[in-house]
């Protein structure tokens, strides 16, 4: 290269624009990248966000959603964690892989900080501070099958409301090769989720208030409903087969093909539902949880975008995650991926005031409790300790007060180590 | 240089690991309590005795079959090097797709094996090969001895083809039967290869995760977890790297000792004239 060359890239590189110069990269990654119904709005978010903000450019990690968290723990441990994460608020921040947002928040108008209510940012706070911005959630109801309700006989205007009418309806909608639901046992927090919201529709308290005790067996409320819960499968048979295996993917697919009359799941399933077998839409209806209490809270998660502590761009990350929040996309995603908004400002929307269904999960979700529940361990002890507790429980029906008193030795160990 | 970044950093860190309590980004040192808790740990004996079943069913019926399809393969004059590459396809194939074929194969409701099976009137009802602890370790161990069984096929093909044909002409001429030549003929001119095909297969399959991980991730309630799929699970499901660490640096002595089998029966071998 002769000194006329080094001389023109060097004029060249002063006379670029100062942003082209500077451009900065920040990662992306949530366990949803990967979902169908989602893929174009993502996509469609980063274009438009990097044709407003030439300077920064936003790498989506793609990751299958078993993978999701440890490929962000083995990222996190080397200090490569991508920038903008969507992952188990407290867990994270317990162990030091989030930044605290305060600052970032704090600069913000009224007008946006608003937009969030106090309850929902607790979810997403961790001795004090803020770690997330809740994003988009998900109300758990009950979701069935029109056809095969009315096929049964029954009257999709009056589903049942209590367990007994519950069972009563599940003894009518099995059949030969169909089961009216089907129990979560497969190795993923789903399998707790559903757990939970049964425990809370007979007014059980598998913690106790500060968590550092689990009463899963020693609270009968709890013992009841789990007894309840998972003899559906081992006692009545009305649940489908091979319930230790069954995720999220195996429940929705088993309720879009008409073996699973109902399913207990959050909004995003009906856009799954649809996606696996689209002749179904239209075809469902969603009902609350049934319950032994009045007034049973249901579940909502609690998604919420975060910044990783090893992130170097946090300001432009930051833009990203607002960007992302802008009424815009949430609408976008609470009617095309059936993401429920966080935003409580979005609710009047008309878009999302049409969707009969979404209108009814809101509905159902003005009591919900949030989840995950706010322990340092708790991304284990959902994903582990309680799933294992379930399958052993499903494999010996007959121990199942034992097993779940085992899991609260080993839980309440646990809870109070961290 | 090469063999101190790629081997011995990551071996000293993991032991460096093993002696810390490791919450999030902060190690403080606790000496060999991680050990302690993983051998008080039931979880862990579980799992070795998983490990131990799973490895000796699987390398038993590596060496059996992978020796019954060499001696066909020997026999035949047609076709020889097609069904080779046929019978090897299985370890061509990456463990983890293999594993992820099987399971879709394996799925209660719509896996063609069930389909097969209830057609056949052979069962009843389709059946959770993944959801009940006995058929979960058969179906692990099935696909593991699926895979690996080609791979001492081909040790044992090229051993036997080292055999000289005299031997057989004497023992025929002697008017030994198939059964004797195999006998005193084969297993004696195998035996070294055995040893060392055995020994190398234990060392493979004893930290092999990939099936397991892709088929079950140790479930149902634990049936499957190996250790190497405890590590996994304590590591960066429970977020407990010291001690998954401990439960590593275990594995290794266990591989280790084994690899000392290896290096004395194949030092034995060199020594031995015609071996």
């Amino acid at each position: 290269m002769n000194r006329t060359t080094i001389l023109a890239a060097a004029l060249l590189a002063l006379a670029m624009p100062a942003s082209a110069q500077q451009r900065v990269t920040i990662q992306w990654q949530t366990a949803n990248l990967t979902e169908s119904q989602y893929e174009p709005i993502w996509k469609a978010t980063i274009a438009a966000f990097e044709a407003a903000n030439p300077d920064v450019k936003v790498e989506p990690i793609l990751v299958a959603r078993r993978d999701h968290w440890t490929k962000f723990v083995a990222a996190a441990q080397a200090k490569q964690a991508p920038c903008v994460i969507s992952v188990d608020v407290v867990s994270a921040a317990a162990d030091g892989y989030l930044r605290p947002l305060d600052d970032l928040w704090a600069k913000e108008p009224a007008s946006f900080r608003d937009a969030w209510s106090a309850d929902m940012l607790a979810a997403t706070r961790w001795k004090g501070q803020l770690f997330g911005l809740p994003n988009w959630g998900g109300t758990y109801a009950e979701v069935y099958n029109r056809e095969l309700v009315e096929k049964a006989g029954l009257d999709p205007n009056n589903p049942p409301k209590t367990w007994a009418e519950y069972l009563a309806w599940s003894k009518k909608l099995t059949a030969p090769d169909q089961w009216a639901t089907a129990i979560l046992g497969g190795k993923t927090d789903t399998t707790t989720r559903v757990l939970l919201t049964w425990i809370w529709g007979n007014g059980g308290q598998p913690f106790n208030a500060d968590m550092t005790e689990a009463q899963f067996a020693k609270d009968p409320k709890s013992l009841e409903a789990i007894k309840f819960y998972l003899g559906l499968f081992s006692n009545e048979k009305v649940a489908a087969p091979a319930p230790t295996t069954t995720n999220y993917l195996e429940q929705t697919v088993l309720f879009a093909q008409g073996k699973i009359a109902t399913m207990r799941n959050a909004y995003w399933s009906i856009a799954k539902v649809i996606g696996d077998n689209p002749r179904i839409a239209g075809k469902m209806f969603v009902a609350p949880l049934p319950a032994q209490i009045p007034d049973a809270p249901t579940m909502a998660t609690v998604s919420a975008h975060s910044i990783s502590a090893s992130c170097r761009h946090p300001e432009a990350a930051w833009r990203f995650i607002k960007f992302d929040m802008d009424k815009k996309w949430v609408v976008e995603r609470a009617t095309k991926a059936n993401w429920m908004p966080l935003r409580r400002d979005v609710a009047d929307e008309p878009a999302i005031k049409a969707d009969p269904m979404l209108a009814q999960f809101v509905r159902v979700g003005s009591n919900a409790k949030s989840y995950p529940l706010p322990h340092p361990a708790w991304a284990d002890i959902a994903a582990n300790d309680i799933v294992d507790a379930v399958q052993k429980a499903l494999l010996e029906p007959a121990r199942t007060e034992v097993i779940f008193r085992e899991l609260d030795t080993r839980l309440s160990r646990k809870l109070k180590d961290n | 240089m090469f063999l101190a970044g790629v081997i011995v950093l990551p071996l000293a860190h993991a032991f460096w690991t093993s002696l810390h309590r490791i919450r999030g980004l902060t190690a403080t040192f606790v000496g060999l309590r991680n050990y302690e808790r993983v051998l008080e740990d039931e979880a862990f004996w579980h799992a070795l005795g998983v490990s131990l079943r799973f490895t000796s069913i699987s390398v038993a019926a590596h060496v059996l079959l992978g020796l019954g399809l060499a001696l066909v393969l020997n026999e035949l004059r047609v076709a020889r090097t097609a069904l080779r590459i046929l019978f090897l396809t299985p370890w061509m194939v990456a463990s983890a797709i293999g594993a992820t074929i099987w399971l879709w194969l394996l799925e209660p409701q719509f896996g063609v094996v069930n389909h097969l099976l209830v057609t056949a009137g052979l069962v009843e009802r389709p059946l959770a090969w993944l959801g009940e602890p006995g058929t979960a370790f058969a179906a692990v161990t099935a696909v593991e001895v699926w895979r690996g069984v080609p791979f001492i096929m081909l040790l044992m093909l090229a051993g036997l083809q080292t055999i000289p044909q005299e031997q057989y002409e004497a023992a025929a001429i002697d008017g030994a039967t198939a059964v004797q030549r195999f006998r005193h003929v084969t297993l004696p001119n195998l035996r070294y290869l055995l040893v060392v095909a055995s020994t190398l297969d234990i060392i493979n399959v004893v930290r092999h995760y990939d099936i397991i991980g892709v088929m079950t991730g140790g479930g149902p309630a634990g049936a499957t977890e190996v250790l190497p799929a405890l590590l996994y699970n304590t590591a960066f499901r429970a977020n407990r790297f010291g001690e998954a660490a401990a439960i590593g640096v275990m594995l290794l002595l266990m591989v280790l000792a084994f690899s000392i089998v290896y290096l004395r029966v194949t030092r034995i071998g060199r020594a031995e004239p015609g071996s």
